[in-house]
């Protein structure tokens, strides 16, 4: 009977645990809505877990109590009827809670370490991605009730854990283990919570990023533990009478609410695993014994680790002491004793390498492997920087605003790629004067491109005063530097890509085009008059040996005519009309030989002959193309 | 008794530490501090190394970054005086001055809220100085006429006055502009008027070239005229040398002028008929009379 009102008190107790978190988990998630805290809200989920581990083991109390109840009846019954055959029937039958109990053991406690496994896996996923998208923080003016909450919170279940954690030490409580060790880790973490709005409070405003993102961890790691443990029962050794260890059970759990059990945790947990008794081994003993020793050793070897630094090539380190720079206190490459922290830190900065950044444009990782650059084609992310222009301003100050183009203002339009590279040579100065040097220097850069392309022309800056531009903005980028005093050396500023932005650059290409046609128009005119000059010398000099050829026939058949007429006086004056008249027929004879000839033998004068003597051109001669020819 | 001793040891060295995490603070040589006992700022360190304190909530430390701070403030638009809208972004460096002055004026110190501030002080101060200056003295190719370094000083002066009237522990050490542009709308008509000057240029250089190969052209063709026309001229004085020459043999024609005149005239005939030519005779051109002594019979055969 003592045993039955003990298996009572202890349904009891898990009882008041699953109120008692259920309220405060409604309570803790309300007060994480009323403060807005990151830490508040891994909280809720961890006691929303205990709940239902509480819920678990309390449901499993109570089926182990009617069964309990139930064999105490059995057994009642079994003395009064002495063995009559009359009532033998199956076990299922006479034993109904019993088999309830070994059905919820078989199928639903391994189902729920399946859902807790998934709650807690996806929580910590989900919680994670949450965090780390969350804009807003803990409301400071409601920092304090929340963290006086926060507190009572983890007072009340700290007392109710620490209970529960007793009570299951007792034969027969062991149920309520689970939650008990939920409830104990769910007061020191509504305690972290509290410290982690406490942190808030005090100016450190990311203190409840941090712990959030700490207890998420932790609830992965439980989630973790969770996997192991299940895989583990399927390979466990069942050895018969041996109470088994209930799935949802966790150890991680157990340990953190319950630190000072870590031996006797481990020792359970190697025990049932393994079928016997590791914790009983030499090692473990020892282990167990020397532990303060091992946690002091490696306390102190963290310690002295911090001693000792080592500055790789290429870098130099500013060492400081209470804060205060170590006179000489720049440690070159290699390696260097310093007093532990948190008395001796240092600072390291890359001071050999050579650091780049570009002002004007950033890389754009589609185009920044393509071979071609192209004005016309945007190849990084590029900024539109104003430049004079000497020709605009003419305009607008010689005409009236009558005209639309001349309402933009006289200013065009520049795209540049200028990569500065520059090293640290004082690195006291770098590490000590400005806050943010890198993005100074970038700062102090652009300022000088923007002022410097503020005051040069246009077409000036993309041609002839390239290489000037360079030497200028190196000098002032220096100056620049020097004057705040970032103890960098500027290597190189390189105007590698000066051009009009994208919209405008296929106008410049044709206007280059155009000037490559202009020439090649002069060309062509060079070449025509080449040729016309030849022609004309070629036509001069046929005209004159023409002429001199004319003269020359003159001349000659002049004399000849001469010689020909003086024989033909004797012939003449021999027979003059003879000679006359077969002179004529000769001539006549030679001269019609090729004539068309109509001789009209009519008798009859008053006859009228009509001659049609126009031409007939043959139908063939009017569709022939002639090409067009060129006199010279 | 072993255990005890190094659980003692060990519970020691962590007292040690959480009390001087408790007591002590360091000041590092980029920091200034300021320390408060119950709220009120009772000190105000500014050399690095480490310092005695109060616990909390007896005493609190407040650390700020020395070092000058610098930002960027976003890029806003302005109308100049010529009533043309501007895009400018102004980058600032600034400092603590007096962190007694500034821990009070910012909720405990807050660098974010003294920018803002400060931000919200650049940018009245950028917008009046932009709007009493043209863009041309802002963006000019003559260097005479900009006023670039000019107004960024302007700029400056404003915010410092407006800091010191603040007395906020603030002091502006730097100014800049790190962009100026044009909005949109005004970068499209930007664009437009670029893409007209280059289309002024194309055509300018497309009108040379042919003006310029035109002028080639006629200066050849006049060159070769000239030297055409010289050709014949020279051409016609040979052949009047020629026919100078030719000329001295007419004397011998006056020998027999009749029968020179007659050989002119047949020279005459015949060459008058070399072209193609339709002769129409009747039968008393001679040797064509020989007809009329035909019989009419026999003359019909023969046509």
């Amino acid at each position: 009977m003592v045993e039955l009102y003990m298996e009572r008190n202890a349904a009891k107790n898990g009882l008041v645990n699953l109120v008692a978190v259920v309220i405060i988990f409604i309570a803790a998630f309300g007060v994480t809505y009323y403060v807005n805290s990151l830490a508040g809200q891994i909280a809720s989920v961890f006691l929303g877990l205990g709940a239902l581990v509480a819920f678990a083991s309390w449901f499993q109390m109570r089926l182990e109590e009617n069964e309990r109840l139930e064999k105490l009846e059995m057994d009642e019954l079994a003395g009064g009827r002495s063995g009559s055959a009359l009532f033998e029937t199956k076990d299922a039958e006479v034993f109904p809670a019993r088999r309830a109990r070994e059905q919820f053991e078989k199928f639903f406690v391994p189902g729920f370490g399946v859902l807790l496994l998934l709650l807690e896996a996806g929580g910590a996923w989900l919680l994670w991605g949450w965090i780390g998208r969350a804009t807003s923080g803990v409301a400071p003016d409601r920092a304090m009730p929340a963290l006086a909450l926060f507190a009572i919170f983890a007072l009340l279940l700290f007392l109710f854990g620490r209970f529960s954690v007793t009570m299951a030490r007792l034969e027969n409580h062991r149920l309520l283990r689970p939650g008990a060790s939920f409830i104990l880790l769910g007061a020191y973490i509504c305690f972290i919570t509290a410290l982690a709005i406490a942190g808030v409070k005090a100016e450190f405003p990311r203190a409840d990023f941090y712990i959030a993102r700490g207890l998420c961890v932790l609830l992965g790691l439980v989630a973790a533990e969770m996997l192991v443990t299940l895989l583990l029962e399927i390979y466990r050794p069942r050895v018969r009478g041996k109470i088994t260890r209930l799935v949802y059970d966790s150890r991680l759990v157990g340990l953190l609410g319950q630190p000072e059990s870590l031996f006797t945790t481990a020792a359970q947990a190697l025990d049932y695993q393994f079928g016997f008794n590791v914790s009983e081994t030499w090692f473990f003993r020892l282990l167990q014994k020397n532990l303060p020793a091992l946690l002091l050793v490696q306390l102190a070897v963290l310690l002295l680790s911090t001693c000792v630094v080592f500055v790789d090539a290429g870098e130099q380190a500013v060492l400081e002491r209470f804060g205060k720079p170590v006179a000489g206190g720049v440690l070159t490459p290699g390696a260097h004793i310093k007093l532990p922290w948190p008395a001796d830190r240092v600072y390291l900065y890359r001071t050999e390498q050579i650091q780049t950044f570009d002002v004007g444009y950033a890389p754009d990782a589609t185009t920044e492997n393509e071979k071609t650059i192209l004005w016309s084609v945007a190849h990084a992310k590029e900024d539109n920087f104003l430049v004079g222009n000497h020709e605009s301003v003419t305009i607008k100050n010689e005409n009236t605003d009558t005209n639309d183009t001349l309402k933009a203002p006289p200013v065009s339009l520049l795209t540049v790629s200028i990569p500065v590279q520059f090293q640290i040579h004082d690195v006291m100065a770098w590490a000590y004067q400005n806050a943010d040097p890198t993005n100074l220097l970038q700062d102090l850069a652009t300022r000088a491109v923007v002022h410097y392309l503020a005051g040069v022309d246009l077409n000036s800056v993309m041609s002839q005063a390239k290489l000037e531009a360079e030497q200028t903005l190196r000098d002032q980028i220096q100056a620049a530097a020097d004057a705040r005093r970032l103890g960098v050396k500027i290597l190189f500023v390189g105007l590698q890509d000066i051009h009009p932005p994208v919209k405008v650059a296929g106008d410049y290409e044709k206007v280059v085009g155009a000037e490559q046609t202009k020439l090649a128009k002069i060309l062509d005119a060079q070449a025509d008059a080449i040729r016309t000059n030849a022609l004309a010398g070629a036509l001069a000099f046929t005209t004159t040996n023409i002429a001199d050829a004319t003269r020359q026939r003159l001349e000659v058949q002049a004399l000849a005519r001469a010689a020909l007429f003086t024989n033909q006086i004797p012939a003449f004056a021999a027979a003059p009309s003879v000679y006359r008249q077969r002179a004529y027929f000769q001539t006549f004879a030679a001269a019609t030989a090729n004539a068309r000839k109509y001789i009209l033998l009519v008798t009859n004068t008053e006859e009228v002959v009509i001659f049609d003597l126009e031409d007939k051109i043959r139908e063939d001669l009017l569709n022939l193309n002639v090409p067009n020819s060129q006199s010279p | 008794m072993k255990r005890n001793i190094l659980t003692v040891i060990i519970g020691a060295v962590l007292i040690l530490i959480f009390g001087l995490l408790l007591f002590v603070f360091q000041v590092r040589q980029s920091e200034v501090a300021v320390v408060t006992t119950f709220g009120k700022p009772v000190r105000d360190l500014t050399e690095p190394g480490a310092y005695f304190k109060w616990p909390w909530p007896v005493q609190k430390v407040y650390k700020f970054d020395q070092r000058t701070q610098n930002f960027e403030d976003k890029f806003s638009e302005n109308l100049t005086s010529d009533s043309i809208t501007l895009l400018t972004s102004v980058y600032v460096g600034w400092k603590i001055s007096d962190a007694q002055s500034f821990f009070p004026k910012f909720a405990g110190g807050s660098m974010s809220a003294a920018q803002r501030m400060l931000e919200s002080t650049l940018r009245s101060a950028k917008s009046a100085v932009i709007s009493k200056h043209t863009l041309s003295e802002l963006v000019n190719a003559d260097p005479k006429a900009l006023q670039f370094d000019g107004i960024e000083s302007e700029i400056e002066q404003a915010v410092q006055v407006q800091l010191q009237t603040n007395n906020c522990g603030i002091e502006l050490e730097f100014l800049g502009f790190k962009k100026i542009g044009l909005p949109e709308s005004v970068t499209q008509a930007v664009f437009a008027r670029m893409t007209s000057d280059r289309q002024r240029l194309i055509n300018q250089f497309q009108y040379e070239g042919e003006a310029e190969a035109q002028k080639i052209k006629s200066a050849a063709e006049r060159q070769a005229s000239e030297v055409v026309n010289n050709a014949v001229a020279d051409a016609t004085r040979i052949r009047g040398e020629g026919e100078a020459e030719a000329a001295k043999v007419l004397p011998v024609f006056q020998q027999n002028p009749e029968l020179a005149n007659f050989l002119l005239r047949i020279d005459a005939l015949q060459q008058s008929l070399n072209q193609r030519s339709t002769l129409i005779f009747d039968e008393r051109t001679p040797p064509f009379d020989l007809f009329t002594g035909i019989p009419a019979s026999s003359t019909s055969q023969g046509h």
